[in-house]
This record gives C-alpha cells, sequence and structure tokens, in this order.
C-alpha cells in the first residue's frame, strides 16, 4: 500500500473531512485570484459602464436575502409572544432562547417530502407558490427603507403596490381550485371573496394621504412627512390609519381574519393538499406579508424612516485619515483587540471559579460585543442611511408585534361578519374620509 | 423604460428564486409513491363524493362583480387626488356626483340583500 492509502486510513472522520475540504478551498482561492488578475480590470471597466445594472443587482439581492430573515423572525416572534401571552414558555431548545427555532421550521420544510396527490393539476399547482411569493417579493421594490435605500422609486408606486398585492388573490385562488379537494376550493374561494372585499377600502383608505401629499411615489411620501413627528401623517388621517390595519390584516390573511386557513372548519384552507417546500412557499410569503403590510403602515402614516425626534447629540467624525498615522500607530491600532480581550477578561479571570481559556473566551466575546455596540453607534450618528433603517425598522416591528398580539388576542370572526363589515362599514368610512379630507383642503386653500 | 426593467426583472429573478429551491427540495427529499391512499385528497379521512370542480355558492361571484365596479373607481379616485390642488372646489362637486352614482349602486345591492352572507 502506498502511503497516501495509509495516512487516509489513519485518519478519523474530521480529519478527512478536513483533507477533503481545505485541498478543494486552496484550488478555489488559487483560482479566484487568478480570474481576478486576468479578468478583474475588464470586470471594473464593465461595471463602471453599468452602473444601472449594478444597482438593479444590488436590489434584488438585498431583498431577496432580507425576506429569509424576516420571516424568520417574524416567525419566532409569533411562536415566543404568543407563547407568553398564553402563559406559556415558548421555543426555548433550539439555540439562545429559542431563537434558532424558526431556522429549523425552515429546514424542516425544506428537507420533507413534497407530495402532489393523484388528481390535482400539477402545472398550476406547482405555480401557485410561485405566484403568491413572487407577488409578495415584488412589493419590496418601492418599499423606501432609507434614505437612498430603495428598489425603485417609481411615480405610480402606490398603484403598483396593490397590483402586486392582487397577486395574491390569484395564487390562493389557484392553489385551492388545483388542489381537487372541497376544503381547499372553499379556503380558494374564501379567501379570493375576502381578499378582494378588503381590498376596496385598503385602497380608498389610502386616497386621503395621497390627497395630502399630491403623490404616489412612496419615496415623495415619506419624504413630505419628514421634518418633526407632528408632520406624519397618522395626526391627519386617523380614520384611514384605522381602516388600513383592519384592511391590511384582512389582505395579510392574519387571524381575526384568516378564515381562509380556519383549521377548524376547512382543515388548512387552500393548504390542505400542500406539502415540503410548495407548502413553505405558503408559509414564508404569508410572514413576509405581515412585515411588508407593517412597513407600509409605518411608510403611509408614521413617516417611514424619517426619525421622531432629532438626535441631540451630533457628533460628527471627520478628517480621520488612517494612511496619515504612520506605521506605528497602525500597529497600535492592531493592538487594540488584544488589549480589548485582556482588559475585559480580566475581572472574570480575577474572580476565580474560571479557568483561565474560559475568561479567554468572554472577554474576546465581551469585546466583540463592545466593539460592534460602539462601531453601530458611531454609524447611527453619522450616517444617516443607517440611522433611516434603524427607525423604519424599529417601527416596522412594533406592528408586527401588534399583529402578533391580535392573534393571541382575538377570536376569529364568521364569514358574514366579516364580508358586511368591508361593504357596510369600512367602505362607507373610507368614502367620507375621502371627502372630509377634500372638504378641508378645499377650504385651507381657497 | 428602466422601471419597466426592474419590475420585470424583480419578477423573473423572484420566481427563479422560488423555483431554485423546490429544485433544492426536490433534490433533498426523499420520495415515495405510496399506495392509493395516499394520493387520495384529504377530506378528514373520508373519501371524497361527487364532483370537487363543481358548483359552489353565488355570493363570490356577486362579490367578484362588486369589486371590479369598485376598483375602477379607485383609480379614478386616485387620479384625482393625486391633481386635486389644482381643481378645488369643481373637482371636489364632480367628484361628489361621480361617487354618488356608484353609491346608488352600492345602495341598491344593500337592499337586495346582496351584501348579507347566505
Amino acid at each position: 500500500m502506498s502511503i497516501a492509502v495509509v495516512t487516509w486510513q489513519r485518519l478519523n472522520l474530521l480529519g478527512r473531512i478536513l483533507a477533503i475540504v481545505v485541498p478543494i478551498l486552496l484550488a478555489l482561492g488559487l483560482v479566484t485570484i487568478g480570474v481576478a488578475y486576468v479578468a478583474g480590470p475588464y470586470a471594473v471597466g464593465f461595471l463602471a459602464d453599468n452602473v444601472p445594472l449594478l444597482r438593479f443587482v444590488a436590489a434584488i439581492g438585498a431583498v431577496l436575502l432580507l425576506t429569509i430573515p424576516t420571516a424568520f423572525i417574524v416567525i419566532y416572534l409569533e411562536l415566543k409572544v404568543i407563547a407568553r401571552m398564553n402563559l406559556r414558555v415558548g421555543p426555548d431548545r433550539v439555540g439562545p432562547f429559542g431563537t434558532a427555532m424558526s431556522v429549523v421550521h425552515g429546514l424542516k420544510f425544506l428537507s420533507k417530502e413534497d407530495f402532489a396527490p393523484t388528481g390535482v393539476d400539477l402545472r398550476v399547482f406547482t405555480l401557485a407558490p410561485v405566484v403568491v411569493f413572487g407577488g409578495s417579493v415584488m412589493t419590496f421594490l418601492v418599499i423606501p427603507f432609507a434614505p437612498g435605500l430603495f428598489g425603485l422609486d417609481m411615480n405610480v408606486g402606490m398603484l403598483y403596490l396593490f397590483a402586486m398585492s392582487g397577486l395574491t388573490v390569484v395564487g390562493l385562488l389557484m392553489a385551492g381550485w388545483s388542489s381537487f379537494n372541497k376544503y381547499s376550493l372553499l379556503g380558494g374561494l374564501r379567501s379570493a371573496a375576502q381578499m378582494v372585499s378588503y381590498e376596496i377600502p385598503l385602497t380608498l383608505a389610502l386616497v386621503g394621504v395621497v390627497l395630502l401629499a399630491g403623490t404616489m411615489s412612496l419615496n415623495q411620501l415619506v419624504l413630505a412627512q419628514s421634518g418633526s413627528i407632528a408632520d406624519w401623517y397618522v395626526w391627519r388621517q386617523p380614520l384611514a390609519l384605522i381602516i388600513f390595519v383592519i384592511a391590511g390584516i384582512a389582505e395579510a390573511n392574519r387571524s381575526p381574519f384568516d378564515l381562509t386557513e380556519a383549521d377548524q372548519e376547512i382543515v388548512a384552507g387552500f393548504a390542505t393538499e400542500y406539502s415540503g417546500m410548495r407548502f413553505g412557499f405558503f408559509f414564508f410569503a404569508e410572514y413576509v406579508n405581515v412585515f411588508v403590510v407593517s412597513a407600509l403602515i409605518v411608510t403611509f402614516f408614521f413617516g417611514g424612516w424619517t426619525a421622531p425626534f432629532d438626535w441631540p447629540f451630533p457628533v460628527v467624525i471627520s478628517g480621520i485619515d488612517p494612511l496619515a498615522w504612520g506605521v506605528g500607530s497602525l500597529i497600535a491600532l492592531l493592538l487594540v483587540p488584544v488589549v480589548g480581550t485582556l482588559v475585559l477578561a480580566a475581572p472574570f479571570w480575577l474572580s476565580s471559579r474560571i479557568s483561565t481559556l474560559q475568561a479567554l473566551v468572554i472577554g474576546f466575546i465581551l469585546f466583540n460585543v463592545v466593539a460592534v455596540g460602539l462601531l453601530l453607534g458611531w454609524a447611527f450618528v453619522s450616517l444617516d442611511w443607517v440611522t433611516g433603517l434603524f427607525w423604519f425598522f424599529a417601527k416596522s416591528y412594533v406592528f408586527v408585534f401588534f399583529f402578533v398580539w391580535l392573534r393571541g388576542t382575538l377570536p376569529r370572526v364568521r364569514i358574514d361578519q366579516l364580508m358586511g363589515f368591508a361593504w357596510k362599514w369600512l367602505l362607507p368610512a373610507a368614502l367620507v374620509n375621502i371627502f372630509v379630507t377634500a372638504a378641508v383642503i378645499v377650504i385651507v386653500n381657497s | 423604460m428602466t422601471e419597466l426593467w426592474y419590475v420585470v426583472g424583480f419578477a423573473v429573478v423572484g420566481v427563479a428564486f422560488v423555483f431554485l429551491v423546490l429544485g433544492l427540495s426536490w433534490l433533498i427529499t426523499h420520495r415515495n409513491r405510496g399506495d392509493e391512499h395516499k394520493g387520495r385528497p384529504y377530506e378528514s379521512g373520508i373519501d371524497t363524493y361527487g364532483d370537487t370542480w363543481g358548483r359552489f355558492g353565488i355570493s363570490y361571484y356577486i362579490y367578484a362583480l362588486l369589486f371590479v365596479a369598485f376598483d375602477i373607481e379607485v383609480i379614478f379616485i386616485y387620479l384625482w387626488a393625486l391633481v386635486f390642488r389644482d381643481l378645488l372646489l369643481a373637482g371636489f362637486i364632480s367628484m361628489l356626483i361621480f361617487v354618488a352614482i356608484l353609491l346608488v349602486g352600492l345602495g341598491y345591492a344593500w337592499r337586495k340583500g346582496v351584501l348579507t352572507w347566505k
């Protein structure tokens, strides 16, 4: 036997994996360096000539990457918050405080059998989750996350939003119809009737906002509300806010309007026959939609990314030029992590009980927490898009929490109450809101 | 033009993402055809009876019809709201008349009892 074979047999499993992975990574790294060396200048030139393309790729990449943690966080919030409201503990096994629970949830969906019963219309059956998820991803295109951070500043942004949220109805109807199951069909029809009815008050409620701002671009709407907390449209359109929140919950098929998947009545509604990742995408889209509705409430009524108050400590750190510091200071800068770790580890090390290694690990983690905190704090005060992102997500998650709270509190409504409420209460209220707003504008301007 | 390509691009990439993940899931899941009972529609343990793609309540159609009428109205109201500052009183009165006509329709549907779920 050759030396290679003998060495291979002596390695344990970890050693074998490393023996395979490390050379591959080395080879890949070398290839990457080579390609970058040869094609680098051409690539930079190409990208410099095609900045819009680059921007598009960045936007779609950011949006797709954003949907995944968003859904995970909303699912975790739902599990944990409702559990606490029911005086239960909720997920607490996977990860710290059960935070990795929804990741495991996602992996479970990914690895479960994706079964289609006999008799389903397979093409429509497969396309339905695609349409539903595609619709909720595409709404992200026009949402302004921070100053300068948006997919596209469309002048018909609001109409685009309603068109995309309308796609969800088509997807749910496709799912219900193609499943070859009476419960699915009922669920699909219910969802179509419900979402179609609540689409009207949802859109009419925002006419008041358009009347005030004179624009349909979401970016311009946020700019129109910037200034102070008094400029937010919630103070001038309270009725519109109430209508929009109610209709938004119904559009996202959330409790107390979750008749489409009322499990005590029609099993799971349109999703009865779905399993595996095809069901996973319905699930995914539902939670992304919760975030989208919250983000829209914030954008239209709570000033989007604008801060509720001016940050009272303006710290502008400028003129930092590390290259001018000289070699000595740069080496001193490299020592900061080491010294920081040692300083933070010292109290734990002195207090006995803990071994030196454990103290060092704790010190290292603490140093990272402090460093990242300082860095984020610096970014918050000096970069306006970080501030914008912070306020946008903070406000949005307040409404996500509100939706979860509703689900933990309210019982499901009956379908006749649901439909009657949309047409007999919300629609007239939305019309009254429009005309009152318009009348005030006429009086003020004449 | 850029806007259109953004929308088309978002749609294409979003759909491609879903199909990619479905493909990945197809690669790592186990599949088993099972016997004929596995493929039956799940209706709480009872075999399905009659035609699934058959008849259902008329209320669903009527709500869809009402929706079409009011959704078109919404499009008009949005355009009106966009230019309202130039129209003021004249625009206010004309929109009042427009909505009044539609409200007659809604009132008719209300009196006919269409809005009450049966």
